[in-house]
């Protein structure tokens, strides 16, 4: 019986998907447990974050750099900016207070701490998928496949193959 | 549900912050230990080792905070 050669994963493509669906590098390179961990607790995380902050978490004119974390999170930061786009052009349309104020009535402007709270949840979250996502690169290089054999199976050192030979 | 959260986020009194390190603290171990065991079920067992780890760190490092805190001349 003949084995299936694997093709060797595509780096790119492997830190894209990784991106994009925070899990779905390591789907693409075979580690589908892992993948399904990955993207639950990241996007439970980023939404915990939204929930307790609102639709201002993901805030690119106040919150610069969060916005670079949140950004890491792919498809979930983008729809959370999206909306909060859409909720400054729905303010910037009634006339009369400040944005400021016209915030706080409308019951979406962040104050601490769930401003803390909601923009560390989110942040954090973008920040693992950071880490995920070089650990796809990583394994992409390597040319990994699927999920690493068991120890039993991987060639032993020379010392120690000579060691047991001798005994 | 899920939409209504952008306008109604939840509401959280000051006294319950630090308690919400607990779920960061658990996203965080469960993303490192699932990228860096070498077999998946090895996951839990150190994931609640790392986890035990992070929370005797924060309790020992709030302790000296405080002692630091109170007693500091």
């Amino acid at each position: 019986m003949t084995k299936q050669k694997q093709s060797s994963p595509n780096p790119v493509l492997a830190v894209l998907l990784a991106w994009a669906i925070p899990g779905a590098g390591h789907l693409y390179l075979g580690r589908a447990k892992r993948g399904i961990i990955i993207f639950l607790t990241i996007t439970a995380l980023f939404w915990s974050g939204v929930g307790v902050g609102g639709v201002l978490t993901v805030d690119l004119p106040k919150e610069r750099w969060w916005f670079v974390a949140q950004m890491l999170t792919g498809v979930n930061g983008l729809v959370a900016w999206q909306r909060q786009k859409q909720a400054y052009q729905a303010l910037a349309k009634i006339e009369g207070e400040s944005l400021e104020k016209r915030m706080v009535k409308a019951g979406i402007a962040l104050v601490v701490p769930a401003e803390t709270v909601a923009r560390a949840y989110s942040g954090v979250a973008g920040l693992l998928n950071l880490m995920c996502i070089f650990d796809a690169l990583m394994l992409s290089i390597m040319g990994a496949r699927g999920e690493p054999q068991p120890q039993d199976d991987k060639p032993k050192p020379k010392g120690l193959a000579k060691k047991e030979a001798a005994t | 549900m899920i939409a209504s959260l952008f306008y109604n986020p939840v509401t959280l009194s000051s006294n319950s912050e630090l308690l919400l390190l607990l779920p960061l603290c658990a996203a965080v171990g469960l993303i490192y230990k699932t990228i860096r065991v070498e077999r998946l079920n090895q996951l839990i067992r150190e994931y609640i080792k790392l986890l035990a780890y992070m929370a005797f760190g924060l309790v020992a490092l709030c302790v000296l905070l405080w002692v630091t805190h109170t007693y500091w001349p």
